[in-house]
């Protein structure tokens, strides 16, 4: 029978999981706990094996290593029935021949109540996701959001601890993909058990996510809270990801006061605070920017800006107007985009236009460093800064 | 919780929404498009069906045929006992064939299309089940003769294994025989229409079954089996029509010892008693059409093509 939320736990934990498809590894000994009552988003390009770990919570994939356990207990080899989760499929997976009614219903026709429990069971359902007066309808007579609903609603019928939600918003389109965004988040607080969301969007997964999990190829970039994975991504990958952030590299010229000055490839010349780590002079160093924190002043033609440090100068290459700010991306000549994202009352107030040479500026102290490769320290490591992240 | 969709309520009001008769401006090309087939069916088909149906009404003797409008013919026929055993020869067998290629077909079409796994290795499978069909219906009916023989292949195998000490007589010129060659020939119109409907079944329904708590016997009854109805419709359709339609089997296979509705009438036809023969035709075109009329009332094949 189906666990009751309150009595069992909703914790999942992933445990070394390996999965391998033949030649091709999906998932390479991956660890994640997911507190119980919490709201994990997993997130990641497409064939990063996030819907992979998914599919191997529910049931649908077995590990080729690892185990997964779900509120302490180990649920490897155990039936769909028995682990307590309920999974929404991405393209909803509606039974086409059976009434939006025996959709709902039929997780408990196969615990075998009697009809009429069943059809009160999913009317009660159904009336919660206001779509009682659909209730005879067939799927395909409904529209997207409302199918997805029935989606959800089926899903729910069996109380179940853990709700694992394959891309449930992909297939809406954008004015019911921010509505249904927010109501999940609504229907997971309010029913205290543990969602576990698989998205490729990233506005998606930090709005909703308690914790966002970013993957790369099979494994972990980040675990960490949404607003973490936005203000403070752990390596170059992330902060690319995720966006909202401009990646800084170069190689350590010196180092003082905790700050380093590194030396772009482009002439340019960063500070990256390095706490207490000593790097090496000339080794590669990385650090992100958010891009709203970045400023854009305009270069008079034929003038020689001024660049010191945390300052490039390059032509606007392409304007977006987001509403609130505006997207300025800047062709840097060789180094990767270098995007600033501009107050609309700024921007407006000194129009830009495309072609146009601008210096970017920020502060040192907006400066985050990053985690790639190993920095080369000149003395003893002073400390674990690099293990601890995430 | 409470998700409100405002659109819900213009969406339903617009399904509801009857469309009206428009001439399309594509309505002529597509006349035209099925004007051929309906010039052949016209010809071929229409008109000779007019002729037996009048045939079937006329008067006859040993030596002519006489234009007439009479019922003696149907008369005849439904007086005749022999009628009636005709009948429940031949429906008995398309009953007993109809079931085990069923069984059969969706069995081997479950197996192609849920348990092989690549598309190549799947067509590669499909392909193979189509390989009897390279040679001709008589070859392969008659093959069956050696091998079931009284002397045949299967009898001396039983007897070298010591399963039995004497052949099995029931194997050859039988009952058994017969629905040997009709299962063997009709099987594949059973597995190809529906290998094609449960190709179409959307795999992630089968997850969401299981997810739900279904085991692999309801994942089949509650998804897999309807989902299917369109192909075991037309598969039905195929092997009864076939069975009810056939003589050649039947008389070759029960070495003359059972006859269908088919093969009495060709003995009519033999025997240039047309009037009669006519008239057993029209009512064996009925009956085949009742009887298709009646899968097609269990499953609107239309309605689930179109969906």
């Amino acid at each position: 029978m189906a666990p009751s939320a309150s009595a069992a736990s909703g914790e999942v934990a992933v445990v070394g999981v390996t999965k391998r498809f033949g030649e091709t590894t999906a998932v390479k000994d991956l660890s994640l706990t997911i507190p119980h009552g919490s709201y994990c988003c997993l997130l990641g390009p497409s064939g990063c094996g996030k819907t992979t770990i998914l599919r191997m919570i529910a049931g649908h994939e077995k590990p080729t290593s690892g185990d997964i356990r779900i509120g302490g207990q180990s649920v490897l080899g155990l039936p769909q029935i028995e682990r307590g989760t309920a999974m929404m499929f991405q393209s909803y997976a509606l039974f086409p021949h059976r009434s939006v009614l025996d959709n709902v219903a039929f997780a408990l026709k196969m615990r075998g109540a009697s009809t009429a429990d069943r059809h009160a069971k999913a009317r009660e359902l159904l009336t919660k996701v206001q779509l009682e007066k659909f209730a005879d309808r067939l799927p395909a007579q409904l529209s997207g959001g409302q199918q997805q609903r029935v989606a959800l609603a089926r899903a729910l019928i069996t109380n179940p601890r853990v709700l694992l939600l394959d891309e449930p918003l992909s297939a809406l389109d954008e004015y019911l993909r921010l509505r249904m965004r927010g109501e999940l988040r609504r229907v997971q607080k309010e029913l205290g058990i543990t969602f576990v969301h698989v998205t490729h969007t990233q506005l998606e997964a930090i709005a909703v996510a308690d914790t966002v999990v970013v993957m790369a190829q099979g494994h972990i970039e980040q675990a960490a809270s949404a607003r973490d994975i936005f203000v403070a991504p752990r390596n170059a990958y992330v902060a690319r990801f995720v966006g909202g952030q401009n990646v800084l590299s170069g190689s350590v010229e010196s180092v003082m006061n905790g700050v380093a000055a590194v030396a772009g490839k482009n002439g340019v010349r960063y500070a990256i605070p390095v706490g207490e780590l000593r790097p090496m002079r000339g080794s590669p160093l990385w650090g992100s920017i958010r891009r709203d924190r970045v400023a854009i002043e305009k270069v008079a033609p034929g003038a020689k800006p001024t660049t010191g440090l945390n300052a490039v100068v390059g032509e606007v290459h392409t304007l977006e107007n987001q509403g609130s700010y505006v997207k300025v991306t800047l062709d840097l000549a060789d180094s990767e985009e270098f995007v600033a994202h501009v107050a609309d009352e700024n921007f407006f107030a000194h129009p830009l236009d495309i072609g146009e040479r601008v210096v970017a500026r920020w502060s040192a102290s907006d400066v985050k460093l990053l985690e790639d490769g190993p920095i080369a320290e000149e003395r003893a490591p002073a400390g674990t800064a690099m293990a601890t992240a995430g | 919780m409470a998700i409100v969709n405002p659109a819900a309520d213009a969406f339903a009001a617009s399904d509801r929404a009857e469309p009206e008769a428009v001439e399309y401006p594509g309505e002529r090309a597509s006349w035209l498009q099925v004007a051929p087939l309906v010039v052949v069916l016209l010809l071929f088909f229409g008109l000779p069906m007019l002729v037996v149906l009048a045939v079937s009404f006329f008067d006859f003797s040993r030596t002519e045929i006489i234009p007439a409008f009479i019922f003696d013919n149907y008369i005849d026929l439904f007086r005749s006992e022999v009628t009636l055993r005709l009948y429940a020869s031949s429906l008995k067998f398309a009953a007993i064939v109809w079931a085990v290629t069923l069984v059969l077909g969706f069995n081997i079409a479950y197996f192609l299309v849920f348990h092989v796994r690549g598309l190549l290795f799947q067509i590669g499978l499909f392909l193979l089940c189509t390989v009897p069909f390279l040679t001709s219906n008589i070859i392969r009916m008659i093959s069956w003769i050696p091998f079931l023989g009284r002397n045949g292949i299967f009898n001396q195998a039983l007897q070298g294994a010591g399963i039995t000490s004497q052949p099995l007589e029931f194997l050859l010129f039988s009952d058994f025989a017969v629905i040997v060659a009709y299962v063997h020939l009709f099987t594949l119109f059973m597995v190809v229409p529906i290998f094609n409907s449960m190709a179409r079944i959307d795999k992630s329904l089968l997850e969401a079954a299981r997810d739900a708590g279904a085991g692999r016997f309801r994942v089949v009854a509650e998804v897999v089996w309807p989902l299917s109805r369109t192909g075991i419709a037309l598969g039905s359709i195929f092997v009864v029509t076939l069975v009810m339609g056939d003589s050649f089997v039947v008389r070759t296979m029960s070495g003359g010892q059972s006859a269908s509705v088919v093969s009495a009438l060709q003995n009519e036809v033999a025997a240039l008693q047309y009037p009669p023969a006519a008239a057993s035709a029209v009512i064996m075109v009925i009956i085949v059409t009742l009887m298709v009329a009646g899968i097609l009332r269990v499953v609107d094949v239309r309605k689930e093509l179109a969906g």
